[in-house]
């Protein structure tokens, strides 16, 4: 089965935080930004906005220092990386380790928390009416930076030309 | 200054864990030496039975390491869970961690009610208990050096990810561990100062504490080059809001007051109060080492976050909304 992952077009993102609003709503019932799994910085001077995901990156360091195995990879469901609550402690070590800030301490329930794909249905991406958010074959996006990064080159040859 | 934010999920509870860790492991060091090479005892009949306090002055490292443990029970989210904390110990220094304090706490404990306990049947002189004691001594110092190993596996935190850190948190454990036991024995006659003991063990402790201030210098002025963030924490801690446990807590009370004090009590015959005070003085000390390193941790710019940043070219930069802050 194709990879699929989460990609962020930032250029596209409007700050609106629609996003945060539905991740709280279907994790947790509860319309509470704080408690989404995706985070939207801003530099509100400049307007410009940046969604904050979870990579599950390929050598995950919240997977490697969890001392329960809570935090786990699931390859069969697009290789995410979970956190079980079940197992979960919540001793943050792998807020602490991830170098993008992502899982994320619930305060309500005392366990860390971090993005699941919402089971292969991202909601942000269901609801990002700026079109900001992607679920995308992992292989179609490697081409698609390929394309952006040649058509950069070409831009800068004919200037020079 | 900019403003400068610190991490905040691992705070004071966490340090009194890392410190009494370190100082209960690093007084078992020194105390199962002095065992080992001077056999001090001073039995005392209590309700008929024989019972040896010198030795409970010596090995009371693990007592001090269980009280700490439960610390870091209390900084978790879901405390009944903690058992669960030993089920990865494959990657994770949690887990890891929690197998060495406990291995050392069962062993050290069992050493101590075997030297001070009249239990003649263990026979206490056999040469077999050479083996529980060089074990209990190497998970007393994997103790010492897992409370920087902890820290050091936070990769995306510069001021902790280096090896000069469990180094520091080990002579750290050995300068307090052996003030413990100055402290433990003083008033006692024990260790007196006519017969020299006393000052070899406060001349020890004053060069661990030399040892002790070396590596500090060395740990921060290395973090303060190794990246930005590495920089600003160092900046936090000296100059910032933390400069008050730098300056008051780590230096004054860790270095400057148990140096001096101990240099005048080497002169005045080895006079108890200063010893005591200078040895209070140290205890405080390294507990602010501990709470020191820990608030002034700031993790690595996000990489998303730096590229925008450079792209957009953004000089001020608007923090309180990041994940974490």
């Amino acid at each position: 089965m194709e990879e699929r992952v989460l990609v962020v077009d930032q250029q596209k993102c409007t700050g609106c935080r629609q996003c945060e609003l539905v991740c709280s709503v279907y994790h947790t019932g509860s319309s509470n930004p704080s408690r989404s799994r995706i985070k939207v910085v801003k530099w509100e001077h400049a307007g410009i906005y940046l969604p904050l995901i979870c990579n599950h990156c390929e050598k995950a360091y919240c997977l490697e220092v969890c001392p329960t195995k809570a935090c786990h990879r699931e390859p069969e469901l697009n290789n995410r990386v979970v956190i079980d609550k079940k197992l979960c402690i919540g001793c943050k070590t792998c807020i602490m380790a991830c170098p993008f800030s992502h899982p994320f301490f619930d305060i309500k329930e005392q366990v860390t928390v971090k993005c699941d794909y919402c089971d292969g249905d991202p909601q942000c991406v269901a609801f990002c009416y700026a079109k900001a958010l992607f679920f995308t074959d992992a292989d179609k996006i490697q081409m698609s930076k390929k394309r952006e990064a040649a058509n950069k080159f070409l831009e800068s040859l004919k200037q020079i030309r | 200054m900019k403003h400068l934010r610190p991490q905040e999920h691992w705070g004071w509870i966490i340090a009194i864990y890392l410190y009494l860790a370190g100082m209960g492991a690093g007084s078992y060091i020194i105390g199962a030496i002095i065992n080992w090479f001077i056999h001090p005892s001073r039995v005392v009949l209590i309700r008929g039975l024989a019972l040896d306090p010198a030795k409970a002055a010596l090995l009371w490292g693990p007592i001090l390491v269980a009280i700490g443990a439960p610390f870091l029970v209390l900084d978790l989210g879901i405390k009944k869970r903690f058992l669960y904390a030993c089920l990865n110990p494959r990657t994770s220094w949690v887990a890891r961690g929690f197998l060495i304090l406990s291995i050392f706490i069962v062993f050290g404990l069992i050493l101590l009610a075997k030297s001070v306990l009249p239990f003649g049947w263990l026979h206490a002189e056999s040469d077999l208990w050479y083996i529980p004691e060089v074990i209990a001594i190497a998970f007393a110092f994997g103790t010492a050096i897992y409370t920087g190993i902890l820290l050091k596996a936070t990769k995306s935190i510069p001021l902790w990810n280096t090896y000069l850190l469990p180094l520091l948190f080990l002579v750290s454990a050995l300068s307090t561990g052996s003030m413990a036991i100055i402290l433990s024995t003083l008033g006692t006659g024990l260790f007196s100062h006519d017969a020299g003991a006393l000052e070899v063990l406060i001349s020890g402790e004053q060069i661990l504490v030399v040892i002790e201030g070396i590596v500090l210098y060395l740990y921060l002025s290395r973090r303060y080059r190794v990246s930005e963030q590495g920089k600003d924490s160092v900046r936090l801690l000296l100059f910032g809001k933390k400069k008050l446990i730098f300056w008051g807590g780590i230096v004054l009370l860790g270095f400057i007051f148990p140096f001096v004090l101990e240099t005048i009590a080497a002169f005045s015959h080895g006079n108890v109060v200063l010893i005591f005070v200078s040895g209070l003085t140290l205890l405080c000390g390294g507990f602010f080492l501990r709470l020191g390193v820990l608030s002034a941790g700031i993790k690595e710019q996000i990489p998303m976050q730096r590229w925008t940043e450079f792209q957009y070219d953004l000089k001020a930069i608007n923090t309180k909304d990041l994940p974490g802050n």
